[in-house]
């Protein structure tokens, strides 16, 4: 069997504080590869490392080699929309295979396979930036499929995906490790691998271990619980939001909503497959697309509120973390949050209790784009909750974040919504960990938003 | 016809009609446009726009030669009236039903430009939409933080260019994720067919614009 191995690497931005510190570490060839580790400990860089993507873009190997056994590698990138030259599907899918220097014959074979393998069937000529976060990753795996590279490197591949989506693709890149390619993984969610995948690697303090088999089974044993849940149903409470005759369309209908009531002051979680409209349900309630019949805060036509009163009540927390920065460091950001706000409900010393709570507190001086997946997001949240709204829109909180940090936001929000009885609207694909906290629950099918219990 | 001849051909004929004047070239220019953009079925809406619009900028043109300079010169005025007319609508032959994607194909595989060129314009091209939106995105984004960003606040445009960078570093990364490598040849899936009637018609109207302008000009 051969190896891909990684020989005494150290790797850094910044020489004097390396990133990868006399890193060795040796992964199995055709297996599935899993690797674990808290938000910023450098799983991307050693992916984007592996990908030969770095140095060239960015960083410095310090010392040490990498070794690929004569792969060839291709990568899925831990933002998916990022990745795309072309504007659809197809013309990705054909520009890849032209670099290479694949021919027409060999390209309709191929087309076809990464078609069904990760049924984009419906996306094929749609353009790519109008498609939904999940819809966006299962694109670019397509690209990947079609490509057919020895070795695939996904970095957090799955973050935006529906859980059946997920299954899915997990047991689909299983078959592809069968057929003797090499897989290598990062992902924060643990579910759904335990059958499949061959090894996991762990970052822990600055090295990569190799779990043995007793490690991996108790890692399995604690993500597997699975709480029983229950949910409320609304019985004439208060509503923040009422929704009549409503429309709202991207590409196709999306929602179609007869009546609906949002009810104030309690976290909802909202729940529904990739691409069935849920983010675009969001861009409606903050007047970025725009809705036919009725949606109205607290009685008023939502379209006939100025935009810069509206969103001083209603705020977003948007699904990529840098789309809500302003600034350039993590202190200026803080204090904008902090200097227009209206409410201001929080003094210094707790704020920077916050940050301590999440990791942050001596990050302050640090450009607010080179932090690390997981910190964008958590220092994102921490902005929004700081702005303090009646109302919090909130995309995928969790997604990207280890075991550790999903604790401290959802203990950051609920500390937030309990002091000020915010309403909360959350989408998210980890019903386990948001369930317990949420009193109601939406989910979204079939163009239609229903409270449910479970 | 192949999108790389009509380019050229617009572009030879453009720069011809702007060196030398003639009214009459121009109008026949503009009728064999037209009737080129009617044979690939132009929507009547989009054509009517492509003449209303030019209109405001030609007739300024025309006006100023014909009542507004000391020695009033009609042909003169004409001349350079249809000539705004000239440039718009050979142009919207050109765009009417090539795509940005066949333009670029065409570009490299009929003009041997460097790959890089041609995709390097083409991922220009896909990223406007998304700056307008972004644009949008960051308005949004600072009022929910309570700063109103005006159209003219360079804290807007500093983020829009900051969003444009990343862009275009995570595309340069992302080009060659999906195995593109600077210099390398390149297969060919979709073809963009240069046939011989191609470079005929063009021969032919190169030809026909030609005599009119230095024979009857």
């Amino acid at each position: 069997m051969k190896f891909i191995t990684i020989n005494n690497l150290t790797f850094g931005y910044d020489t004097k504080k390396p990133l990868l510190n006399q890193l060795n570490l040796t992964i199995p060839t055709k297996s599935f590869s899993l690797l674990i580790g808290p938000t910023g400990c450098g799983k991307s860089t050693l992916m984007k490392i592996l990908a030969q993507l770095y140095p060239k873009y960015g960083g410095q190997i310090i010392n040490g080699q990498v070794d690929l056994a004569g792969h060839r590698q291709a990568m899925m990138f831990q933002n998916a929309g990022q990745q795309f030259t072309m504007a659809t599907p197809r013309e990705e899918i054909i520009f890849a295979l032209e670099n290479l220097q694949i021919g027409p014959e060999e390209y309709q074979v191929r087309l076809k396979e990464a078609v069904a393998f990760s049924q984009i069937e419906r996306l094929l000529d749609q353009k790519i930036s109008t498609m939904s976060g999940g819809e966006k990753q299962r694109v670019a795996l397509a690209v990947l499929v079609a490509m057919d590279v020895d070795l695939l490197i996904l970095d957090e591949p799955f973050a935006s995906c529906d859980p059946e989506t997920r299954k899915f693709l997990i047991a689909k890149l299983a078959e592809l490790r069968n057929h003797g390619k090499t897989i290598i993984i990062s992902d924060h969610v643990l579910s759904d691998y335990q059958e499949i995948c061959d090894q996991i690697f762990a970052f822990k303090q600055e090295r990569v271990v190799r779990l043995n088999d007793d490690e991996m089974e108790q890692l399995f044993a604690t993500a597997e619980q699975t709480p029983d849940l229950h949910f409320s149903l609304p019985d004439k409470q208060a509503s923040v939001f009422t929704l009549k005759q409503t429309q709202i369309k991207q590409n196709r209908l999306l929602l179609n909503q007869e009546q609906l009531d949002i009810v104030k002051g309690k976290p909802t979680l909202i729940t529904g497959a990739n691409g069935i409209g849920k983010s675009s349900f969001f861009q409606g309630l903050t007047q970025l697309i725009t809705y036919e019949g009725s949606i109205k805060y607290e009685g008023r036509e939502i379209r006939k509120i100025p935009a810069r009163k509206y969103l001083t009540h209603v705020g977003q927390i948007f699904q990529s973390a840098s789309d809500q920065f302003l600034t350039v460091t993590v202190a200026d950001e803080l204090q904008l949050s902090q200097q227009h706000n209206p409410h201001l409900r929080y003094s210094e010393d707790q704020v920077a209790e916050l940050l301590k709570m999440l990791d942050l507190y001596d990050r302050q001086d640090q450009v607010v784009y080179s932090l690390s997946g997981g910190q964008k997001k958590k220092l994102q949240i921490l902005l929004m909750l700081l702005s303090s709204q009646e109302v919090l829109l909130i995309d995928e909180p969790l997604s990207g974040l280890d075991h550790e940090s999903v604790h401290q936001v959802i203990e950051l929000m609920q500390r937030c919504q309990s002091e000020l009885k915010q309403t909360m609207l959350i989408i998210s694909h980890q019903i386990a960990e948001l369930g317990q906290w949420c009193d109601y629950h939406l989910v979204f099918e079939n163009q239609h938003l229903s409270y449910v219990e479970r | 016809m192949n999108p790389s001849i009509e380019f050229l051909l617009a572009f030879i004929i453009s720069l011809e009609l702007s060196l030398k004047n003639s009214f009459y070239t121009n109008l026949i220019v503009i009728v064999l446009a037209i009737g080129y953009l009617l044979v690939r079925k132009i929507k009547l809406k989009k054509l009517l726009l492509l003449l209303l619009v030019p209109f405001l900028a030609a007739f300024t043109v025309f006006a100023t030669l014909f009542w507004f300079t000391k020695k009033s010169d009609p042909y003169y005025a004409w001349s350079l009236a249809t000539r705004v007319y000239v440039y718009t609508l050979t142009i919207a032959c050109v765009a009417h039903d090539t795509t940005a994607v066949d333009f670029a194909r065409s570009l490299e595989q009929n003009l041997h430009l460097p790959s890089k060129f041609a995709y390097g314009v083409l991922a220009a091209l896909n990223i406007i939409p998304q700056m307008a939106s972004a644009v949008k995105q960051i308005r949004v984004a600072g009022m929910m933080r309570g700063m109103y960003l005006s159209f003219w606040s360079p804290q807007l445009y500093f983020k829009a260019i900051l969003v444009a960078l990343t862009s275009a570093e995570n595309l340069a990364q992302g080009m060659e994720s999906h195995g593109y490598v600077e210099g390398q040849q390149r297969s060919v899936i979709v073809p963009i067919a240069l046939n011989f009637s191609d470079w005929l018609w063009a021969g032919i109207i190169l030809l026909v614009i030609n005599i009119n302008l230095f024979a009857l000009g």
